[in-house]
């Protein structure tokens, strides 16, 4: 059996009146690429950063690493966070720095190492999500949007992590931008052995690189597994979500 | 954890190198030293007894052999687990991508001329701003129907009532610290009632209009740059444009004329404030009562010292109005440019009041008023 590095335990989240996350339970195991996926207003985003601990819930546990974010202390949790990497949605790259310093950052931040061996690592960590050299010296708002998105796993990578949060990777992408980015994530995570949990909506992410799909409905899991599982299951909302892809490939039935 | 290390043996004309230890980025502050001269032409990396590799170390692994003369693409590796082997690969594959690319200096000469025409440029853009700022107050005159009533009063609301408290509170502690000052001196020569043509003088011609006009460049300037900067970066003035209205009459003519009509109501606020500080360290410092302190007034201060003072209200409010909306338009689609935009405008604002307060100042003089 696989040792757990995500584990969320019946976690509930009220925002004053409103219940967002009723009783939620998870888990992801080493090496696995897992998907979240669910309707806008789902509390996706909301889980992840209660999994990451940006945001305390009401109740429930929440650990990686088998450690126990919210009764962690900060020490610990500063060590916790040196072991994963977290890709934001729209990059959340650093704008006064440039794309080589934004990567070297947490290397700067969290190792010894001299600040010319930093910058050589990030830029290897740029060279890896496959990034030309010209672009370690350019500002973010200098980069396309797909260029930010790499460099900013690049510098989600940069402490070398087990593990890896993505929020949306390849939204705001073209789809051959986006493809190229979840083969990079597939490549990257084959390579290095990452574990993955990521949030989508695109369902080629879905059918391309992913090892299982949790399905978050009306604040609970509805169901976790491989795509031919998850199409299973009877949800007004999962059969749209999948029949949009099939009338896309089969116009005639639309 | 166990520290990387590097052992080197020779067999039969191939030199062999085994790699030991936890090759991680945690580890990489000991790093293993080794020198093996003359280097023999076949080199085998043995990576059997590696406990554990990342990229950071593989990278750190790869620089150790290069630092040595070995070249990293013709070593041979050897008892690599699958896992290290892809991520040692990848690296060695990406290898060169960790040498800096740093673009050539340029000579002081290069940058004098770069600064030089960025500060042309900045100039011909503002004239640019001013000249389209001109046409569309133009266009509204022929079409008043297209002013932005709502935003107008926001903004002088915003401008104006929230910042009186303010205004109030400093002008009174002002004019206390000047009539203080003031009938010290006065005392000495028993010129007491003085006191009161001085200070009434200096508030509402100088003191007045000047500080209440830094006060609302440091307040209401900052806020105008920066709310623009943030919708430039949003793009908000975009989609302004993309609605067929103009970002001029939506959002920057507003604020012009909130600044016009709130900064000569809070100068002239600020007179009250300032004499009503005046008449209280007058009567406690010089025993000037109330009563003999308002006769005075109405004998000495004439509405010509007072108007000065008002009407360099409307010149300053339009010249911070102008920068403000200017510098908040201008910003450049990062967070950082618009800290440096909204500290510019303060500066720009607060330096073009002081200039234009003494130009003023020297005319008035000249023409005897």
């Amino acid at each position: 059996m696989a040792e757990a590095l995500v584990e969320v335990d019946k976690l509930v989240t009220r925002f004053g009146g409103s219940t967002v996350l009723k009783g939620v339970s998870l888990q992801v195991m080493r090496g696995e690429i897992v998907a979240l996926i669910g309707g806008s207003g789902t509390g996706k985003s909301v889980l992840l950063k209660q999994i990451i601990g940006l945001l305390r819930p009401t109740s429930g546990r929440t650990a990686l690493f088998g450690t126990d974010i919210w009764s962690a202390s900060s020490a610990e949790l500063s060590s916790l966070r040196q072991r994963f990497g977290m890709l934001f949605q729209d990059g959340a790259l650093f704008s006064s720095i440039n794309i080589e310093q934004n990567v070297a950052t947490p290397l700067f931040e969290h190792t010894d190492l001299p600040k010319s061996q930093c910058l050589k690592l990030a830029r290897l960590k740029l060279a890896l999500v496959g990034l030309p050299a010209s672009a370690a010296l350019k500002m973010p708002n200098e980069l396309s949007g797909g260029m930010r998105k790499r460099a900013a796993l690049a510098r989600a990578l940069a402490l070398d992590p087990e593990l890896l949060f993505l929020d949306e990777p390849t939204s705001g992408l073209d789809p051959i931008s986006a493809r190229a980015f979840d083969d990079l994530i597939r490549a990257l995570s084959h390579n290095l052995g990452l574990t993955v949990l990521l949030i989508t909506h695109d369902l080629d992410t879905l059918l391309s690189i992913i090892d299982r799909v949790i399905v978050l409905a009306h604040g609970e899991v509805l169901g976790s597994g491989s795509i031919a599982e998850i199409r299973q299951i009877d949800d007004p909302w999962l059969k749209e979500y999948f029949s949009a892809r099939a009338s896309l490939e089969n116009p005639s039935h639309a | 954890m166990q520290a990387p290390t590097l052992r080197t043996e020779l067999h039969s004309d191939t030199l062999h190198i085994y790699a030991t230890g936890d090759w991680r980025l945690t580890q990489l502050g000991t790093l293993p030293a080794w020198r093996y001269a003359p280097l023999p032409d076949t080199i085998e990396l043995d990576g059997g007894a590696i406990a554990s590799l990342d990229p950071s170390g593989a990278l750190a692994l790869l620089q150790n052999l290069n630092a040595q003369g070995v070249d990293i693409n013709k070593v041979g590796l050897a008892n690599f687990s699958t896992g290290h082997l892809d991520i040692l690969n990848l690296v060695r594959e990406h290898f060169g991508a960790s040498r800096a690319v740093r673009p050539p200096r340029r000579k002081w000469v290069a940058r004098l001329g770069k600064s030089t025409e960025t500060g042309i440029n900045h100039l011909i853009h503002l004239i640019n701003f001013v000249g389209k700022l001109t046409i569309e107050m133009a266009g509204l005159v022929v079409t008043p129907s297209r002013f932005r009533w709502k935003e107008f009063v926001n903004q002088v609301e915003a401008i104006f009532i929230y910042a009186i408290p303010l205004v109030f509170a400093m002008m009174f502690l002002l004019g206390l610290v000047f009539a203080y000052l003031l009938g010290r001196q006065a005392e000495r020569y028993g010129a007491n009632i003085f006191v009161v043509d001085g200070a009434a003088l200096a508030i509402c011609r100088e003191l007045a209009p000047v500080i209440v006009a830094i006060l609302v460049a440091g307040r209401s300037g900052a806020a105008i740059t920066a709310q623009l900067g943030t919708m430039k970066v949003y793009e908000e003035t975009d989609a302004i444009s993309v609605l067929g209205l103009s970002p001029c009459v939506v959002l920057v003519i507003p604020r012009i004329f909130a600044l016009l009509i709130a900064l000569p109501l809070l100068v002239f606020i600020g007179d009250i404030a300032g004499l009503l500080g005046s008449m209280v360290i007058a009567d406690q410092q010089l025993g000037i009562t109330s009563a003999a302190f308002i006769h005075r007034l109405q004998q000495e201060l004439d509405l010509p010292t007072v108007l000065v003072g008002l009407l360099k209200a409307p010149i300053f409010a339009m010249f911070i109005g102008v920068i403000a909306c200017y510098m908040g338009l201008s910003v450049a689609r990062d967070a950082r440019s618009i800290g440096l935009n909204t500290t510019s405008t303060v500066v720009q604002s607060i330096v073009a009041v002081i200039l234009l307060n003494a130009i003023i100042a020297i005319t008035l003089v000249k023409l005897g008023i």
